[in-house]
Parts: structure tokens; C-alpha cells; sequence
């Protein structure tokens, strides 16, 4: 598959790059970033994927988190993919924010309209990772996820359902039944999260069946921090070590 | 002038015989000049005489003499003879040829005029003569001084600058000699050659006979020079012997005066004492026959006027005389009754006295037998010659006095004032120096030595004060606290008084090769070091005491591995309801307790929550350790400031950071407080071993799950002092400590 470099910035000496290529998962073109840190330029490097959250695409990350140092420091690639497919033409994809474009929710769907294009999960864990083999530095062999919001879910619902293959659809549910080897999850959530303070998110409910499991998760309360990128730009950096901890272990 | 030169020959010619060290016989040849021989003695009478005569001549042969003058003058310069003038004339004088007179050198020489050496010599030596009979007189080193400058001689002119010269003729002289008789040894003109006297004889030229006299001349200069170098060293020798010869005397006089002069003394004590015995007895004579006189002299006067009355009575009328005459008769009878003593009572003769003079003949031979020796010296103590049981004495005698043994006294000093003093030992040695065993460590002992012969001791030398070598310390193992970079020891000092310093040595316990060299830490003050190592290897240790006598042999030694760090919970923290492992390293919360009420407030102890602190090296860098807990156990762990109240629960201040875990209706409750506060953190394995990563550096304090791997909270604590890990237990339980492990790879992230 063809890749189009869209645009290339040295960062922190690394190269923060934006490319296209025909997605043949979502049937459209689909852009991503990559991040390669200094190191890629004599060895491969391990692979970390970042899900946005709703509403995002491939820039929010890049342009607000401010992730690159950790990146840089710790070696790894940071793969950040779009949110969902784009410029599709389905109807009733820009109705609702929180539903259709830019809300992939990084499962597949099974219904139509969205069904030919909307394969979000597949695309994450099947297509994407070997495009990014194929073409970067990255040692396959050493993967893992994280993300923000509905990235967040996107990472848990991952890494559940495949275990083994990061070092989680309903998160809680699949924590209930999980019986892969070993994970270790870092959560840090605002305490001012709005989501949070509505009731729409129920971390309570997922370290409950982690406990019950024995599923090795910290979870922090953020005091006054809220869902934004500020929050995010917070604490990347003790996610990154977190998965680089792993990666480069 | 004459008269001196009388005197001088007069000298020369008695003298001449008598001094040999200029004579020239050494050399036997026949041609040596023979300074001193009859004709040359004679022939300088005549150069005087003709040195007045030339005086006299006056200005008739002024222009002969100017001449002359010009030529001696040329000589002079040209040898250098300004000082020695004088000579120069002389020898000029002699140099003008004249028949019959042969025997001269015909060569200036620069040294002195030999005669007048002699001279002055003998001149000293009178004076030498006359001082003989005093002390010191003979002998002085400035006499031999004068000797050697009179002998003195700067070679260095070799004898090759010696040229033979000789004055042409002068014109009204003779008809010169042109050659050489060799058999008559004598310069004679050419047709003398021919007459009887020479026909004979060897002849060769003048100049020929001239060369051969030189040579000969220029090769016994040489031997000359020589010998007048040896005699100068001889010379020296002389004179340094002539010292020592003063000094031996010196000695030898004091010796003799002392003893000489206590003879002296006792002597006249002995006179005194008995010229006044004797004066006493010749009163007590005295007195005695005295008083026998005066009684005579009674008697007498008694009798001659008895006589007279008699003779009065006789012409008494008859009455007057019958009266009388029986009252007479009474008193005569009386009187010539009573007995007269006429007995001398004191004889004339005194005894004959018995002199005691065997004080005297013991002193008296006591000057033939050597003396006694003089003090010797004692040494200061060596450094480092002393052990704990012993120690090396050693003295030097500074005379050359016979010693046949020496006796070296010793006892402890004693630091109470003198009382009773403590009885000394003593040991006999032939040598000048002694071990001596058997005595307390750490302690002064003060020495003194005497030298003995047969003569008796010596005076004693001055007390010196040696010390034994401190015993060992004892290393407190139980109290080492090590880290990667560096280990904190501390020690008994082993002695019940105090020492100069300790010394601290490590060597690294793994290879063989490394154990041979050995670390010193010195001059310790105190019964504990820091010591800095290297990271990842073990060392055995070793602690000296040290004073000065040197010091201690090794202490046990003491192993620390530089592995992670290594520390004990600290006893003096305990909370009362808490016992410490015999390895100090698990504490055990037991069901039962003290009653509240009962315990004190303390500043070490932990009162309010049962806890314990342990003992961590004050040393930044990194420190990991682990804490194995129980599930279901109320505990909190952390670090804390050493003055941390104990009156407080471990995290309720800021003086502390730690990981409280409560578990509570099933539920694992976990906190990370610092000042009382916490961040809400939900934790869905509970950890049983818990990972504490303590960083000064970066000042983060970090806990893990190590089971897990996984990170469970970092603190950012501000860490102005040190701080000592604490454990505290909430309900009976266990907490054990793991420590002196590497931290692992998971943890080097944070």
C-alpha cells in the first residue's frame, strides 16, 4: 500500500510525520501520524499506539499532548491513527458528535450503513500495525496501546481482547472473562472530568471485575483535572514510562 | 750582623748533625747539593763577610754592583723571589762563579732558606724546653701549627721551571772555566786539561757537564716535592694524634686529679682529726699533772708552816710549849697521816698512735681500677615498636666506658601522686637494648637503665616513658548499615582508656590478587567511620586502635557487601509493643499489650503508633529495599526524618511519606500520606511485596508491587536531611524486611 507523506517536523530530535494511504478496512483514505524518535535511525524500535478520543483526529494528539519528549527519551514510535473513517458520504455520520465521524469507537460495526466502512477495531488492530511493520523501524514482536476517552475504552477493549498481543468492547465486561497472561493497566482519570461527574464513565465498575480478577490495575483520581488535553499533556509522560517500562524491558 | 751569623753558624754547625729531614742522603747520589756541609756553612760566612765587604766597597764598585744589582733583581722577578729577598742576595752572591768554590746550587730555589727553618725550629723547640716542666706546654696545637707552617711548601712549580742559571762572567774576573772535569768533579779551564793534575782525568765540555747537572737536579726536585708531601700528611696525622693524644690526657688528668685530690682531702682530715685527738690529750696531761701540782704545792705550804710553828713553839716559855706541842703533835699526826700522793698521774709519754689509713689505701688503689661507667642515655620510645604486650627499650652509652651489663628498671607510670610507689622490676641484658614482655596494653610504663662493671653501677639514666600498643577494637557488626557506595561501621574501643586514633582497612574479599592490597582509613577520632567502596563487591574490614606505641593487631573482622542497601530496624525506635528479629530485620506486633496508660513519652521511641524505624546510611544516591506484608495486615511503610515525632502516626506529618494499606469489610483500602493528605488511588491486586525506592537525588520516594512489577506511586519529597525507612503495624501481624538486594530492572525506570 502506498503511503503519503503529508507533512514531516523534526521534533525533539526525532521526525513528527503525518501520511495517507488507502485504507482498504474503512474503504477511504485514511491519514495517521508517527512519531520516530531518534533512535529509529539505527534500530527498530518498539511500537506504542495512541487512540483519540471522540471528535479527534490525527493532529489533536500530535499538536496538544505534548508527548514527544517521553517519546524521544524512552525510544519508541508513537502511532496515532484518525478516529474514524472519513469523507465516506454516509448518512447521518455528522449528526451527532458522539456518533459517526470522528466517534469510531474502535469497534466494528455489524450494522449497515456503517458496517462497509465503520470497522474501526479491525483497522486498529489488523491493518494499521502491519502498515506501520512493513514501512518503519518498528520490531513487531513489541506493541502496546493507551489512548484518551473513547481512546481510553478503544486501548482497554485492545488489549482485552487480545491478549498477548499488547504487553481490552465493554471494558468491565471483557475484564469479567479476560483470561490472558499478565497485564498491567495504568488509569489516571480527572476528578473534574465532566463525563466522570455526568455518571457517563463508571471506573468503579471496571476496578471492581479487576479486583474480582486479580487484573493488576492502578487507577488515579486526578484531583481538579478534567478531560482535556491539558489533562492529558499532565501525565503522558508517566504513561509513556509506563508502557515504555515494558517495551523496552 | 756578624754576630748573629755567629750565632746562626754556631747553631747550623752543632745542629746540623742532629735533623735529618733535609738531608739529601735520601737521594745517594754524590752530586746532591749538601745544604748543610761544612764548606757551604763556611762559604755563607764568607758571602756575609762579603756582602759587607761589597757593602763596604762602596761606590768604587758601584757600577759592578749595579750591574749586578740589575741581574739579581731580573732573577728575583723572574722566580718570584720578592719575599725572600733576602735569599736572593745571598744566593745571588753565591751565584757569581768563583775559582776553588764549587759547591753551591747553581739554581735559586723559592723555598725557604733550610738553615733558617732549622733555626726557627730549634728556636721553638727551647722555648719548648722551658715549658716542659708545666702542664700543657709542649704540645699545644699551636706549636705543632707553627711546626707545619714552617715546614710549609707550595709545590706546584714543577721542577722543569727551575732553570739552571748561571751568570755570565764578568770581565775582570777570572778566565772562566770551559770545561768539566768529571773525575775532580770540578769546572776547569781547557789547558788546565793538559797539565799533571788533569791529564788523566775525564774531561767534557762545560755546557755538556752543565745539561747533566740540571737533569740530575730537575729529577731530584721532583723526588723532593714528593717527599714533602708525604711528610706534610704525615704531618697531619701527627697533629690529629697529637690531640688525641691531649684529649686521652685531658681525660686521664681529670680522673687522676679526683681521686688524687679525695686521697688529699681524707688525708688531711685524717691530720686534723688527730693532731686535735692528741691536742686534747696533752690538756687533759696538762690539767691533770697541774692539778697535781697545785696540790703539791697545798702540801708544801701546809708543811713549811707547820715547820715554822714548830720552830715558833721551840721557843715557847715550857708551859706554853707543852700546849702547844700536844695540840701539835694532834695535827702533825693528822696531817702526816694523811696519805700524799705522789704518784704522776699523767705520763709524759703519749701512745703510740695507730694511724687507720686503710680509707686511704683503698682510694689510693681504687685510682688503678677503672671507673665506674657513666650514665647511659636513654631513647625516646621508636614509633610503631611497641605491641600490646611489649615493647622495645633502647640506650646508648655516649663514653668509652668499660660495661659489662646493663640494668633496665621498669614500672607502670603512675598518674596518683606518690604515695607508695609501686615496686620496679628488673631485667639484666648484655646489649643496648631490650624486649620487654608481659605487660598491659595501652599503658605507660616508665625505664631507666644503669650501666655496670666491676667497679659498680653507674648513675641512673633519666626515666623515659614507654607505651604498649592498644588491644584490638571490637567491630559492632550488628550495627553496619552499607549501600552501594559506601558503609557506616562503628566499634568498642577495646581499651578501657582512651587512644590516639583508630584506623580503619578494607580489603575486597573476592579475588585473591585484590586481597593483597590493603585500604587504610586513619586518624579516626571516633569509634565510627564512613568509608566510601566500590559498588557490587565484598570487602572484609578490619579496625586498628592506635597510640604511641604503635598499633593494635587487627580487630575481628567484619564482612559488608556493597548490594543494594543494607540497614537493621533500630531497637532504641521501638515501639513497646513491637519485638525486633534477632536479625533485625522482621518485627512482629504480637495480641498482646502493654496498657496505654503505662507507656512514657519518649523522644526515640514511637508511643502513639506502633512502629519502628530502621537505620539507614546517611548517604544520598539511590536505596531500594522490601517489605513483605500480609494481605489482610493494617500497615503503613514509608521513610520518615529521624526526629520525626513519635508522638504521631507515621504520614499525619510532614516530617514522613509512606503507604498506608487498610483492609476493611473485604476491601483493600490504600493510601500514600504525606501531612495527613492522600491522592485517591485505587489499586485492584494488593501487593505482597512491596518495592520502596528512596531517591535523593531526583527526591522521589517510589513504592511497587514487585511481584508484579509494577509501579504503584511516586512521591516528590523535598529531602534536606536524611531519612530512615519506617514500618508500622495497625493490628498484630508480621512486617519483614528484605534488603541488600539490587534493585530491579522495572524500578530503574522511575
Amino acid at each position: 500500500m502506498a503511503l503519503k507523506q503529508i507533512s514531516s517536523n523534526k521534533c525533539f530530535g526525532g521526525l513528527q510525520k503525518v501520511f495517507e494511504h488507502d485504507s482498504v478496512e474503512l474503504n477511504c483514505k485514511m491519514k495517521f501520524a508517527v512519531y520516530l524518535p531518534p533512535k529509529a535511525e539505527t534500530e527498530k524500535c518498539p511500537a506504542l499506539y495512541w487512540l483519540s478520543g471522540l471528535t479527534c483526529t490525527e493532529q489533536n494528539f500530535i499538536s496538544k499532548s505534548g508527548y514527544h519528549q517521553a517519546a524521544s527519551e524512552h525510544g519508541l514510535v508513537v502511532i496515532a491513527p484518525d478516529t474514524s473513517p472519513r469523507g465516506c458520504n454516509i448518512k447521518g455520520e455528522d449528526e451527532s458528535w458522539d456518533f459517526g465521524t470522528g466517534a469510531g469507537f474502535y469497534v466494528d460495526a455489524t450494522e449497515d450503513p456503517w458496517k462497509t466502512n465503520y470497522r474501526m477495531y479491525s483497522y486498529v488492530t489488523e491493518e494499521l500495525p502491519q502498515l506501520i511493520n512493513a514501512n518503519f523501524p518498528v520490531d513487531p514482536q513489541r506493541m502496546s496501546v493507551f489512548g484518551h476517552s473513547m481512546g481510553g475504552h478503544g486501548a482497554l477493549i485492545c488489549a482485552l481482547k487480545n491478549p498477548g498481543k499488547y504487553k481490552a468492547y465493554d471494558a468491565t465486561n471483557l475484564v469479567k472473562s479476560y483470561r490472558g497472561s499478565q497485564l498491567d493497566i495504568l488509569i489516571d482519570q480527572g476528578k473534574d472530568d465532566q463525563f466522570l461527574l455526568d455518571g457517563q464513565l463508571l471506573p468503579d465498575d471496571f476496578i471492581a471485575a479487576c479486583t474480582e480478577k486479580k487484573i493488576p490495575v492502578v487507577f488515579r483520581l486526578q484531583e481538579g483535572y478534567d478531560h482535556s488535553y491539558y489533562f492529558i499533556a499532565t501525565f503522558i509522560t508517566d504513561h509513556i514510562r509506563h508502557h515504555a517500562k515494558y517495551l523496552n524491558a | 750582623v756578624e754576630e748573629e751569623s755567629g750565632q746562626e753558624l754556631g747553631l747550623d754547625r752543632s745542629t746540623a748533625k742532629d735533623f735529618h729531614f733535609y738531608h739529601m742522603d735520601l737521594h745517594d747520589s754524590e752530586d746532591r747539593l749538601q745544604l748543610f756541609p761544612e764548606e757551604n756553612t763556611r762559604m755563607r760566612k764568607e758571602v756575609v763577610q762579603a756582602e759587607m765587604a761589597n757593602e763596604s766597597r762602596g761606590a768604587g764598585d758601584g757600577k759592578a754592583q749595579r750591574d749586578l744589582q740589575e741581574e739579581v733583581d731580573e732573577l728575583v722577578h723572574l722566580y718570584g723571589l720578592e719575599d725572600d729577598h733576602e735569599l736572593g742576595d745571598e744566593f745571588v752572591d753565591e751565584n757569581m762563579p768563583r775559582t776553588g768554590v764549587s759547591e753551591y746550587p747553581p739554581y735559586v730555589m723559592k723555598r725557604r732558606d733550610p738553615a733558617r727553618e732549622q733555626r726557627d725550629w730549634r728556636l721553638s723547640g727551647e722555648t719548648v724546653e722551658a715549658e716542659d716542666l708545666g702542664f700543657g706546654g709542649w704540645g699545644s696545637a699551636g706549636q705543632c701549627q707553627d711546626l707545619r707552617e714552617a715546614y710549609r711548601y707550595t709545590p706546584g712549580r714543577a721542577s722543569e721551571e727551575y732553570e739552571c742559571y748561571v751568570i755570565p762572567e764578568e770581565e775582570d774576573e777570572e778566565e772562566a772555566a770551559d770545561v768539566f772535569c768529571v773525575t775532580c768533579k770540578t769546572p776547569i779551564r781547557a789547558f788546565q786539561k793538559v797539565f799533571d793534575e788533569h791529564k788523566e782525568h775525564e774531561v767534557i765540555p762545560l755546557n755538556e757537564a752543565l745539561e747533566s747537572a740540571k737533569d740530575e737536579i730537575h729529577k731530584n726536585m721532583y723526588k723532593l716535592e714528593k717527599q714533602i708531601i708525604e711528610m706534610e700528611n704525615f704531618a697531619n696525622h701527627l697533629e690529629e694524634v697529637f690531640i688525641t693524644v691531649e684529649e686521652n690526657f685531658g681525660k686521664q688528668e681529670q680522673n687522676f686529679e679526683s681521686h688524687y685530690n679525695e686521697i688529699l682531702e681524707t688525708l688531711a682530715q685524717k691530720y686534723e682529726e688527730k693532731i686535735q685527738a692528741l691536742g686534747e690529750k696533752k690538756k687533759e696531761k696538762l690539767e691533770a699533772l697541774y692539778g697535781q701540782l697545785v696540790n703539791c704545792g697545798e702540801n708544801l705550804d701546809t708543811c713549811k708552816e707547820l715547820m715554822e710553828t714548830i720552830e715558833e713553839m721551840c721557843h715557847e716559855e715550857k708551859v706554853d710549849f707543852i700546849k702547844d706541842a700536844v695540840a701539835m703533835a694532834d695535827r702533825l699526826g693528822k696531817f702526816l697521816k694523811a696519805k700524799t700522793d705522789v704518784e704522776i698521774s699523767a705520763q709524759p709519754e703519749f701512745e703510740d698512735q695507730t694511724l687507720d689509713f686503710s680509707d686511704v689505701e683503698q682510694l689510693m688503689g681504687s685510682i688503678n681500677t677503672i671507673p665506674a661507667p657513666s650514665a647511659p642515655v636513654i631513647n625516646p620510645q621508636a614509633p610503631n615498636s611497641a605491641t600490646g604486650s611489649s615493647v622495645r627499650v633502647c640506650w646508648s652509652l655516649y663514653s668509652d666506658d668499660t660495661v659489662e651489663s646493663y640494668q633496665l628498671s621498669y614500672r607502670p607510670v603512675q598518674d596518683s601522686s606518690p604515695g607508695k610507689d609501686q615496686a620496679a622490676f628488673t631485667v639484666t641484658v648484655k646489649e643496648t637494648y631490650c624486649s620487654v614482655t608481659n605487660l598491659v596494653p595501652n599503658t605507660q610504663y616508665e625505664f631507666w637503665v644503669t650501666a655496670h662493671n666491676r667497679a659498680g653501677p653507674s648513675p641512673s639514666s633519666e626515666h623515659a616513658v614507654y607505651m604498649t600498643a592498644p588491644s584490638p577494637p571490637i567491630i559492632k557488626t550488628k550495627e553496619i548499615r552499607s549501600c552501594e557506595e559506601a558503609v557506616l561501621i562503628c566499634w568498642e574501643s577495646g581499651n578501657l582508656n582512651p587512644v590516639d586514633s583508630y584506623t580503619v582497612e578494607l580489603t575486597q574479599a573476592e579475588s585473591p590478587e585484590a586481597s593483597d592490597v590493603t585500604e587504610s582509613v586513619v586518624g579516626i577520632p571516633t569509634c565510627e567511620s564512613l568509608v566510601q567502596l566500590q559498588p557490587g563487591r565484598s570487602y572484609i574490614i578490619y579496625v586498628r586502635a592506635l597510640n604511641t606505641g604503635g598499633p593494635s593487631v587487627r580487630s575481628e573482622p567484619a564482612a559488608v557487601h556493597t548490594i543494594g542497601s543494607y540497614f537493621r530496624l533500630n531497637k532504641d525506635t521501638c515501639h513497646p509493643w513491637l519485638i525486633i528479629s534477632e536479625d533485625g530485620l522482621s518485627v512482629v506486633r504480637s495480641e498482646r499489650r502493654i496498657p496505654a496508660r503505662d507507656l512514657s513519652s519518649s523522644d526515640t521511641r514511637f508511643t502513639r503508633c506502633v512502629a519502628v524505624m530502621g537505620n539507614l546510611i546517611p548517604v544520598r544516591g539511590h536505596h531500594y529495599w522490601e517489605v513483605e506484608v500480609d494481605e489482610h495486615l493494617d500497615y503503613t511503610v514509608g521513610v520518615a526524618f529521624e526526629d520525626v515525632t513519635k508522638q504521631e502516626d507515621l504520614g499525619a506529618n510532614c516530617l514522613s511519606w509512606c503507604m498506608r494499606h487498610t483492609f476493611a469489610s473485604s476491601r483493600h483500602k490504600y493510601e500514600f500520606l504525606h501531612n495527613r493528605t492522600t491522592p485517591d488511588i485505587r489499586i485492584t491486586v494488593p501487593p505482597k511485596k512491596i518495592g520502596i525506592l528512596l531517591d535523593y537525588e531526583n527526591s522521589k520516594l517510589s513504592f511497587f508491587n514487585v511481584d508484579l512489577s509494577q509501579h504503584l506511586y511516586t512521591f516528590s519529597c523535598q529531602l534536606h536531611e536524611f531519612v530512615h525507612p519506617c514500618f508500622s503495624l495497625e493490628n498484630p501481624g508480621c512486617l519483614k524486611v528484605h534488603n541488600g538486594i539490587s534493585m530491579p530492572k522495572h524500578v530503574t525506570f522511575y
